[in-house]
């Protein structure tokens, strides 16, 4: 999802100053993308709707530190990135991510059907989605979600690498047998 | 003959590719479709329709700003009467002859909180991004100190006996310094 959100700076600066119409305006014009990073990083909607919470209050209270440097969309997914994994930790999923890559990587449906990359990316460990949604389509780095995970660069090179070869299984057409 | 792994592609498709990962996909038409699919599945994956929240959650979200906002004003009217219960207190404890030691304890503890809340506001707490765990201990802490607060204010009132006075107030000397190190710590880790 490639997004083009300008920010007013009379907004921000209103925001800033605590001002409510101002807050929920931007709490609009994010609600969408953050829900989006969220839900493409966590299990259920409901995990989603609690990251978009808890982001737009950390904004809210962190607003004051935004120096205009960069995109503010930039600022406020880094919050909302970080708000996801934080849920993932304390849901305790990475116990059981390993787990649930081994179960998710049978077929998902038939074999020798097709799925789309809608299915096949929700089939990814928590890990995986959350590596190739923010690198590869939010665009962090690798020392960014390094950062954010509490993990090596390494590692999160290695989980795009593992992420990318499951995807490709899994969208392989396979050859109809006879 | 050996093809490229999908690091290889990754690092192909980043600039960060060997010599040789870079040479075969030339010549390779095999690997060289293994990356047009890797740079069409991202492609993909960034066309997917936006993911839309089942339920508008702003309600919930503005209620939250106006509570905390409320709950920061009483905090701050604590801490302001806590104040002026000091000055208070030395005011009425200061000339007491028979109790020099206990009257310096007193003057030594509320300097210090004076000191702690003055390091406190160079942190500003209220612009800072906390960890869940870290707002947690910080609300934890604050609600100690409102209730040493409290306290004071009431033993102000019943001109309490000045040790009570001293053990309230070392109390919340500690509790500052336990809220002033999470303050700290977060600063250097965030480098906020």
């Amino acid at each position: 999802m490639t997004l083009s959100l300008t920010i007013p700076d009379i907004l921000v600066a209103r925001a800033k100053a605590g001002d409510l119409e101002a807050l929920e305006a931007l709490y609009r014009a994010f609600e969408t993308p953050v829900y989006n990073l969220a839900r493409r990083i966590c299990r259920t909607s409901e995990d989603a709707e609690d990251v978009l919470q808890e982001t737009f209050l950390e904004v809210v209270k962190s607003i004051k530190t935004y120096r205009g440097e960069g995109h503010l969309w930039g600022w406020v997914r880094r919050i909302a990135a970080s708000k996801a994994f934080m849920r993932l930790r304390h849901e305790k999923l990475r116990v059981t991510d390993e787990l649930h890559d081994e179960t998710a990587g049978g077929p998902p449906a038939s074999v020798g059907t097709r799925i789309d990359l809608e299915r096949a990316f929700a089939h990814l460990s928590e890990t995986s989605r959350s590596v190739v949604w923010l690198h590869d389509v939010e665009g962090f780095t690798h020392e960014e979600i390094a950062e954010q995970m509490g993990k090596t660069v390494s590692f999160s090179k290695s989980q795009l690498a593992r992420a990318h070869a499951r995807l490709r299984g899994l969208l392989l057409v396979e050859p109809e047998v006879s | 003959m050996m093809h490229c792994t999908m690091d290889d592609l990754l690092a192909l498709r980043d600039g960060e590719a060997s010599v040789w990962a870079r040479r075969h996909v030339e010549e390779c038409a095999a690997c060289r479709a293994e990356l047009d699919g890797l740079y069409q599945r991202v492609a993909q994956l960034k066309a997917l329709p936006a993911l839309r929240p089942p339920r508008d959650r702003w309600g919930v979200v503005r209620d939250t700003i106006v509570a905390q906002r409320t709950q920061r004003r009483r905090r701050w009217a604590g801490y302001g009467l806590a104040t002026a219960a000091a000055i208070v207190g030395l005011m009425v404890l200061g000339p007491m002859s028979g109790n020099i030691g206990i009257a310096d304890e007193l003057a030594q503890a509320k300097q210090q909180s004076a000191q702690l809340e003055s390091t406190l506001q160079d942190y500003d707490p209220e612009s800072r991004v906390m960890s869940g765990r870290e707002a947690e201990i910080t609300a934890r802490l604050e609600d100690q100190i409102a209730q040493v607060d409290g306290r004071l204010a009431d033993l102000d009132a019943q001109a309490a006996r000045e040790a009570q006075l001293v053990d309230l107030w070392r109390q919340r000397v500690q509790l500052m310094e336990q809220l002033v190190q999470v303050r700290v710590t977060r600063a250097r880790y965030v480098g906020l």
